[in-house]
């Protein structure tokens, strides 16, 4: 039984995405999202649980699930998990000595078959700070090409301080979503 | 890799080194409403659902009712060993249980962040309840659940690259960040005054020795310090502490996360809440440290004024109203008055100045 299904029968109109935010806790998930929506991203704190947006982009609905990544709520993921059209994997390009776990957990998302058919696009960001690791070598920290084929993915790298990728990455991810879901229309 | 969530406090009155635990309790408290009031007006902008503090109450009296009619059902199984009747009655509850989730899932979008929280936590518990009953009362196991969170995640499947990781091997074949790693018993300064182009700074494995860092950096990231006192200048994004035992931290930042630090001092200046996770022992005061230049690096930073967050702590680890016991507020008279660093003229290389 999947948590969250019946609000999404109920509140999926047309043209509406529902994308979920995750990785690493500190890798900057809030401040993208409130970049994104032109908010000011001086004092964030550390998310406790969840925050949703609603952004209007381009002639979509976005409905952005930021979570929490601290660990000791990384097991409530799951349950955000049904009726995801886009994930959002966000990694401090910064943090190196993390980046295993950041692999691990990446790893064992990609697993959960609730997410199999979401598109994912990966922001490798933190780039404005020296010493970042580049999207290339994030890709292969990552193993990103060994990844299942039938996955649309993309990573991008950018900074939620200056703001530079996020549109390219949002753009990318909210196509690849149309494409697949209101091909129909 | 289930979490283990803090056990409910019973006695309010333990022991806090605070000496005016009524009042720090209230003023908790008070902090707790207004954010749970702020946030809610933030989600009352971007919800779609209305919100009303009578939702979470009327969520909160069904959700209570049917918690306590599921667990009835758990702790009163039919005498019987014909297995028919006994699959029913699982799968009766194993439906309710479902349904109960439904609820909350309805009502996540207006739930404020503990009572979500503690929800999920609650129907965990009784999915786990409901296991034990079924493997006592059906050992041969005709059903189970799929969504479990405590189910390991199933190897092979998927995905035909190993999960495991080599957890050492992989940032270090990349490169390594700047930093100061594995030294015993020396001070050690570095002052980043005069960088043209400022990054991250790493401090790892350090035992009994003192750390100054003058000059404003990017990110900070704390990893494995026992027995140190650590000064730094202000940093512009965050740090990232983990491991930490026995410590003295004066530190100022955008954001502070804290994993698994115990009986350390903080004395911090940071612009949201300083967030704890999985330490004991823990005491916060306010930012005390001086160099020649700090204001205005502090000015750079954006971290110019005091807004008293250092005694906002948020515990993750602490689901409760009431104040999480794993940190305190030090006390004026315990705490160690300004701290005045040099610049000790090395600009490039990290300088040990004398063993301790
Ligand atoms: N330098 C730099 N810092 C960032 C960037 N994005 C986020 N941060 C900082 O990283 C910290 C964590 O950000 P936050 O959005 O709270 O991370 P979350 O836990 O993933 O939501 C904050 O101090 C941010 O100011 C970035 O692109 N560059
Ligand atoms: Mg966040």
């Amino acid at each position: 039984m999947g948590l969250l299904s019946i609000i999404r029968k109920i509140k999926r109109k047309e043209k509406e995405m529902r994308i979920l935010m995750v990785g690493l806790d500190n890798s900057g998930k809030t401040t993208i999202v409130l970049k994104i929506n032109g908010e000011d991203t001086s004092v964030i704190s550390p998310t406790l649980g969840f925050n949703i947006k609603t952004i209007s982009y381009q002639k979509y609905t976005l409905n952005i699930w930021d979570v929490g990544g601290q660990r000791t709520i990384r097991s409530y993921w799951r349950n955000y998990f049904e009726q995801t059209d886009g994930l959002v994997w966000v990694v401090d390009s910064s943090d190196l000595r993390r980046l295993d776990d950041c692999k691990m957990e990446l790893d064992n998302l990609l697993k959960e078959e609730r997410l199999s058919g979401a598109s994912l696009l990966i922001f490798a960001n933190k780039q404005d700070i020296k010493g970042a690791l580049t999207p290339e070598e994030i890709a292969k920290v990552l193993n990103l090409e060994s990844m299942d084929k039938t996955r649309h993915w993309k990573i991008v790298g950018c900074s939620a301080y200056t703001g530079e990728g996020l549109l390219e990455g949002f753009d990318w991810l909210v196509q690849d979503i149309a494409s697949r879901i209101y091909m129909l229309d | 890799m289930e979490e283990e969530l803090p056990p409910p406090q019973s006695d309010l009155s333990s022991p806090n080194p605070s000496s005016s635990i009524d009042t720090t309790l209230q003023k908790k408290h008070q902090a707790m409403l207004d954010r749970l009031s702020n946030r809610h007006q933030s989600r009352q902008k971007t919800a779609t659902t209305p919100t009303t503090i009578d939702s979470t109450a009327s969520f909160l009296f069904k959700f209570t009712e049917s918690k306590r009619s599921i667990e009835s059902l758990l702790n009163n199984s039919p005498n019987t060993p014909d297995p028919t009747l006994l699959k029913s009655h699982l799968a009766n509850i194993s439906s309710s249980i479902s349904s109960l989730e439904k609820l909350v899932a309805e009502s996540s979008y207006f739930l404020p962040p503990y009572e979500l929280r503690s929800s999920l936590k609650c129907i965990e518990n009784l999915k786990q309840s409901l296991e034990n009953l079924n493997s006592q009362l059906l050992p041969k196991k005709k059903f189970s659940f799929k969504n479990k969170s405590t189910s390991k995640p199933n190897p092979g499947n998927l995905n035909t690259n190993p999960i495991a990781p080599n957890p050492s091997h992989i940032p270090q074949s990349i490169r390594d960040s700047p930093g100061i790693r594995n030294k015993e018993s020396q001070t050690l300064s570095k002052n980043f005054k005069n960088f043209k182009e400022i990054g991250e700074f790493t401090l790892s494995d350090l035992d009994s020795c003192e750390v100054k860092l003058i000059g404003c950096i990017n990110a900070l990231f704390v990893n494995k310090l026992r027995n140190c006192r650590v000064y730094t200048g202000p940093v512009i994004g965050s740090i990232l502490l983990e491991e930490v035992e026995n410590c003295v931290f004066v530190l100022a930042s955008h954001q502070i996360r804290i994993h698994n630090a115990k009986g350390c001092d903080f004395y911090l200046r940071v612009r949201s809440r300083p967030i704890i996770e999985d330490c004991g022992g823990v005491r916060f005061a306010p930012y005390c440290l001086r160099y020649v230049g700090i204001e205005e690096d502090l000015t750079e930073a954006g971290l110019e004024e005091e807004n008293e967050s250092w005694g906002n702590v948020d515990d993750f680890k602490w689901l409760r109203a009431v104040k999480s016991p794993n940190w305190s507020v030090l006390e004026e008279s315990g705490r160690i008055g300004c701290v005045e660093i040099e610049g000790s003229g090395s600009i490039e290389t990290e300088v040990e100045i004398e063993k301790v």
